[in-house]
């Protein structure tokens, strides 16, 4: 298993999967104690499972997931009680048949307690999808303003920065998932090498597959942007990034990311 | 919202606020590959809860020496869901797992993009590396099970899976 002085890199894959026999893994702990150069190594082979486990579909937390990992740790009172299923029958025994209809008529109670709390819920809800609508309308009446602000041929675009800084590329993108409608105004990029051009993409919140946003490429100043490339609707982003592509664009994102950010939680 | 180590100085003077940072930007991940593992909901999540908790009560058993956050989550999650799967007493504790990766999945940009071209590299190896790998890593077979389970002597088993991870490796790092 070991050569005259270190553990075999077969061996240490295995220790690092957790694949080798006790015996085999106490041996190997022994040496791994005193030796510095294969535990460097072991390290290396657990950043390369690192890399297997991230390839792995995302799902989204099972409900109320979150509130009880707060509640654990006493974090947040509101959240103490979110999550918890709503008690609609209690378990009765009695040798009376009498407490029977007594239980039945309490369980109605707390059911109708229960219904009753649902219906609150459920008002809440709509009145919050109400303000959230709203809010979407407002958002897109805003996005049409910038639309038209940016793609105005007499508008003038001006970049400001501190003397003698050189300019940070940045850029600003306003989405509308339920849509499928994006704008990306991007500043002080470096210009696209001949054959190449800058690819926006879409990071899909369930963990699918980035989305291609569209190709551009920025003027002498540095500046590019996109505005409503062909997307899908509905998908909801978690974060956007830019890279450097073929000219002709491509179906997985090349590193390096030039540009980068996430969705904020309360965003769409 | 701070990075991962600031978080983590904070979770060390118990500010409940910044574990709850950590578990919201971690937990989907975690609770990821435990399901992949376990198939079962359920158990994905108490195996999620306790890593997260355990990092909690000893925020001590993670250190930036041990590697970023990120992947030694990946690594803990994988591990536990195993020991969880096999029924068995954890095979290693936390504070001895040491992660080393140059590759940055600091943000979530960057793990969605690394996660598509693992997801790549991996598909391209020879299938019987990728089946020795998954039955090893996700599965929790031991190279004598996977050897029984294939009809191939133990060394070309363990070949096979030190290949897969070194291909990936030098893939990721061109």
């Amino acid at each position: 298993m070991t050569d005259a002085q270190h553990i075999a890199q077969d061996d240490l894959a295995l220790y690092a999967l957790q694949a080798l026999s006790q015996d085999e893994s106490a041996a190997m702990r022994e040496h791994l104690s005193e030796c510095d150069v294969c535990q460097a190594e072991l390290a290396r082979f657990r950043g390369d499972l690192a890399m297997v486990a991230l390839s792995v579909d995302r799902h989204p937390l099972p409900s109320g997931a979150r509130e009880r990992f707060a509640q654990r740790i006493g974090f947040g009172s509101q959240a103490t009680k979110l999550g918890e299923p709503v008690p609609i029958y209690r378990e009765f025994r009695s040798s009376r048949a009498g407490w029977v209809g007594w239980a039945v008529a309490a369980a109605l109670l707390i059911v109708a307690a229960g219904l009753g709390f649902e219906v609150r819920s459920l008002r809440a809800r709509l009145l919050d999808k109400d303000g959230r609508i709203a809010s979407l309308e407002a958002s897109e009446s805003r996005a049409k303003q910038v639309d038209e602000l940016l793609t105005a041929p007499t508008a003038q675009r001006i970049v400001l920065t501190a003397p003698k800084t050189p300019p940070t590329p940045s850029g600003r993108v306003v989405y509308l998932a339920s849509r499928g409608e994006l704008m990306l105004q991007a500043n002080n990029l470096a210009g696209a090498p001949v054959g190449k051009a800058y690819e926006l993409w879409v990071i899909p919140a369930d963990g699918s597959a980035p989305i291609p946003a569209g190709l551009f490429r920025p003027d002498a100043a540095g500046n590019g942007s996109l505005v409503l490339p062909p997307i899908p609707q509905g998908i909801k982003a978690k974060a956007f990034g830019v890279t450097l592509e073929d000219a002709a664009g491509s179906k997985t994102p090349t590193e390096p990311i030039l540009l980068a950010g996430s969705v904020p939680e309360n965003g769409e | 919202m701070g990075d991962d180590k600031s978080l983590m100085e904070r979770v060390r003077v118990r500010e409940q606020q910044a574990m709850a940072e950590i578990f919201d930007r971690y937990a989907g991940l975690v609770y990821s590959v435990a399901l992949r593992v376990l198939k079962d909901s359920g158990h994905a999540e108490d195996v999620t809860q306790e890593i997260f908790f355990q990092l909690w009560r000893n925020p001590d058993s993670f250190s930036s020496a041990r590697g970023a956050l990120a992947t030694w989550l990946l690594v803990v999650a994988r591990n536990r869901a195993i020991d969880h799967l096999r029924q068995r007493k954890p095979g290693e504790p936390v504070d001895e797992v040491v992660v080393a990766s140059a590759t940055n999945v600091h943000s979530e940009t960057e793990r969605g993009i690394m996660m598509q071209r693992v997801r790549g590299i991996i598909g391209d190896l020879p299938q019987e590396q990728q089946r020795s790998l998954q039955m090893a890593f996700f599965d929790g077979l031991s190279h004598s099970e996977i050897a029984e389970k294939i009809g191939q002597p133990l060394g070309t088993v363990k070949t096979r899976i030190r290949s897969a991870l070194t291909s990936l490796r030098k893939r990721l790092e061109q």
